[in-house]
């Protein structure tokens, strides 16, 4: 079977959010139940969701609402218990997992609350990681490894290991990793939730970059000045979206003639 | 991901857990260095004895009053002694007179006795009768003087040829030639010395005083049964010599066809099988308490890979959130245990390595690794670390991202 296929953002393709309607992620009355012993906890309600290509989506919502469930989703991490994912116009359910990988591998670039970074292992080889199961050769893993820890700003720090680094300095080799393979979607979960102010806003400025060069960015927060970097703040509340709304920046960006084609 | 990524991040989480890694391999470092180590000593002594055996002197076979499937059978010895009457001197003529195909016949008997020169003496010393034609037929030669001569043989002098224990023992290492030792009361003069021979099995061979068969039979009398040694023409007429003197031997005893040989007939090749025999039953026992190891090595191996999924079901995760397949992680444990696996054999290998050079260096033996078990030893030892990693490597490589992740440890 065909597996999906994703855009690549590229400079003739990056345009603002108003002016392109193409939608990558739909999800249809999701619902996520997870079982408790004999107890039943339904983290997802139902949640419909359309998030349209190089949009920059802020998930806002009290603790336990469901945020970290419907980005786990929305990554091919797990799998809902009812209703429907598209992803890119493909029905998520019906891949395989080696599709799945696929998909975790190319199209999307995941950041953890919690980094996730392979401890003992250089900053350099966390981020080949990606690369490694897509089958680049070992040179050009490396050489574009070190690009996007250059990209993060870390290029002083290749191979220093996770517990060598800083909390941001984490967090920013996690983001190089989730940006090696150049996915067209990039998901955060709390990227900033362990940070202060300062490592905060770096954090920001590079999820900044990336959306300007036209990926598609999903970011769960608890922070209001955090999400008003979004465009488009989605409320989540006892597993259901309990609202949508633009941000200052996305009426901004919304009435932004369209950028010429570079 | 390819297999070099695969086995250096093996190697890595190797490194990073050293104590546990070598605790977990015992099993299969210990079976592997047996292994080795087992096959290692068999050979060498194999060799060593074949050597030995061979120094004998080719086409040489002996006529014995025990056959040797008598004297390694405590009850059959016992009946053998029964029937099998003492080989005497005129039996020794006989077959002289009557044998046509052997080149020479030599023949000895022996007892253990002391040896004494000037107050000095020396036990347990192997005093042999021997007819002069037995040089070039045993396994020693010359070194000093000059051996027994038919002479002394005819007129039953009292001439001793002797091993070099005697010498350094007795004489401090001083020429004996012509000089004179005492045994059971006897005085003997010396008339020639032995090269040395060594050790089989810490039993000196240079521990010896050969004086003529005829004096030896005035001295002591003619109760100690005589061994013959035949010399054949060649490898060819081997067989055939062999089925004369046991023909010679029933037409003197007088046995009817259907009576038993009472008497053995021992070829140096008779003497290698039984010897193989020997060693191949202690060698099969070796290799099967090392495989028992070699198994229980699986297992512990097995268990620790199952406790290094569940400990590493964050790894997992991680490393299936950034598109790792189930393939790539089975992949990755699989190769983990079998690299855990055949580090365990190389480090066996290199244990018994270490024990053959000690044991070479401490026996006359010539211990040598034998390649086709080093690598049998190592190929074994990979194959038991991916069949006992297929279990654990497949459970990391179903579990679900998001599991995976959830587990924080
Ligand atoms: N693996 C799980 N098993 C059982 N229940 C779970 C599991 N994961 C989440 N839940 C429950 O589902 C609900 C939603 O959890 P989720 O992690 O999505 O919340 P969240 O919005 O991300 O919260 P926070 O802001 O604290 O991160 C919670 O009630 C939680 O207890
Ligand atoms: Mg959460």
């Amino acid at each position: 079977m065909a597996t999906p296929t994703i855009h690549q953002p590229s400079a003739t393709t990056a345009t603002p959010y108003a002016g392109d309607h193409e939608v990558v992620i739909r999800t249809e009355n999701l619902w996520k139940i997870y079982q408790m012993g004999s107890e039943q906890v339904a983290a997802l309600r139902g949640v419909n969701l359309q998030i349209y290509r190089n949009e920059y989506v802020a998930i806002m919502g009290p603790s336990g609402s469901g945020k970290s469930t419907l980005m786990n989703l929305i990554g091919c991490l797990d799998s809902p218990t009812r209703g429907e994912y598209w992803l890119s116009g493909h029905l998520v359910s019906a891949l395989d997992d080696d599709e799945l990988a696929r998909i975790r591998n190319q199209e999307i670039g995941f950041v953890f609350q919690t980094f996730n970074l392979l401890p003992r292992t250089s900053a350099l080889h966390n981020v080949e990681l990606p690369l490694i199961y897509s089958g680049a050769p070992p040179a050009e893993r490396t050489e574009r490894a070190m690009a996007a820890l250059q990209q993060v700003d870390l290029a002083d720090r290749v191979h220093h290991k996770p517990n060598e680094l800083s909390g941001g300095q984490r967090q920013r080799v996690a983001i190089a990793r989730a940006l090696v393979n150049r996915p067209s979607i990039i998901l955060a979960d709390e990227p900033t939730g362990n940070l202060d102010s300062t490592t905060s806003n770096e954090i920001m400025a590079l999820l900044e970059v990336l959306w300007e060069r036209g990926n598609t960015i999903v970011l769960v927060t608890h922070e209001h000045d955090i999400a008003e970097h979004a465009h488009r703040v989605i409320h989540i509340r006892d597993g259901q979206v309990a609202g949508d709304t633009r941000t200052r920046r996305g009426d901004a960006v919304a009435n932004r003639p369209p950028a010429p084609p570079a | 991901m390819g297999i070099r990524e695969a086995i250096i991040v093996a190697l890595g989480t190797l490194r990073a857990h050293k104590l546990r890694s070598f605790l977990t391999l015992l099993g299969v470092i210990i079976s592997v260095c047996t292994l080795v180590a087992v096959v290692a000593m068999v050979q060498g002594v194999n060799t060593y004895v074949g050597s030995k055996i061979a120094r004998l002197g080719s086409n040489i076979f002996s006529v014995s009053q025990f056959s040797l499937n008598e004297m390694t059978n405590p009850v059959r010895f016992m009946r053998a002694k029964e029937t099998n009457p003492i080989i005497r001197y005129p039996d020794y003529q006989f077959l002289r007179a009557n044998a046509r195909l052997p080149r020479a016949i030599g023949a000895q008997t022996q007892r253990t006795g002391t040896v004494k020169h000037n107050g000095r003496a020396l036990d347990e010393v192997n005093i042999s009768g021997v007819t002069p034609n037995v040089l070039g037929m045993l396994a020693f030669q010359v070194a000093n003087g000059r051996f027994l001569a038919p002479t002394d043989e005819q007129r039953r002098a009292y001439v001793a040829f002797v091993g070099p224990d005697i010498v350094t023992h007795l004489f401090g290492g001083a020429n004996p030639l012509g000089r004179h030792i005492l045994v059971s009361g006897q005085q003997y003069e010396i008339i020639g010395v032995a090269t040395a021979q060594g050790d089989v099995f810490g039993q000196s061979q240079d521990n010896f005083v050969m004086i003529p068969l005829r004096t030896y039979q005035k001295i002591y009398g003619n109760q100690d049964s005589i061994t013959l040694d035949v010399q054949a023409r060649g490898a060819r007429l081997l067989p055939a010599t062999m089925d004369e003197m046991e023909m010679l031997m029933r037409v003197r005893r007088h046995l009817s066809w259907n009576e038993k040989n009472n008497f053995g007939i021992i070829g140096s090749d008779a003497l290698m099988t039984l010897w193989h025999t020997l060693t191949g039953a202690i060698a099969s026992v070796m290799v099967g308490v090392s495989f028992v190891f070699l198994v229980v090595g699986g297992i512990v191996i097995m268990n620790i890979m199952l406790a290094a999924v569940t400990e590493r079901t964050q790894e997992v995760g991680t490393r299936k959130a950034v598109g790792a397949r189930r393939s790539d992680i089975l992949w990755q444990f699989l190769v983990e245990s079998a690299v855990l696996s055949t580090v365990g054999g190389l480090i066996g290998v290199l244990l018994a390595y270490l024990f053959t050079l000690a044991a070479g260096a401490l026996t006359p033996i010539p211990f040598s690794l034998p390649l086709g078990a080093v690598v049998l030893a190592v190929v074994i030892s990979t194959l038991v670390g991916l069949f006992f990693g297929v279990y654990p490597a497949s459970k990391a490589a179903r579990l679900t991202p998001i599991a995976a992740l959830h587990s924080e440890v």
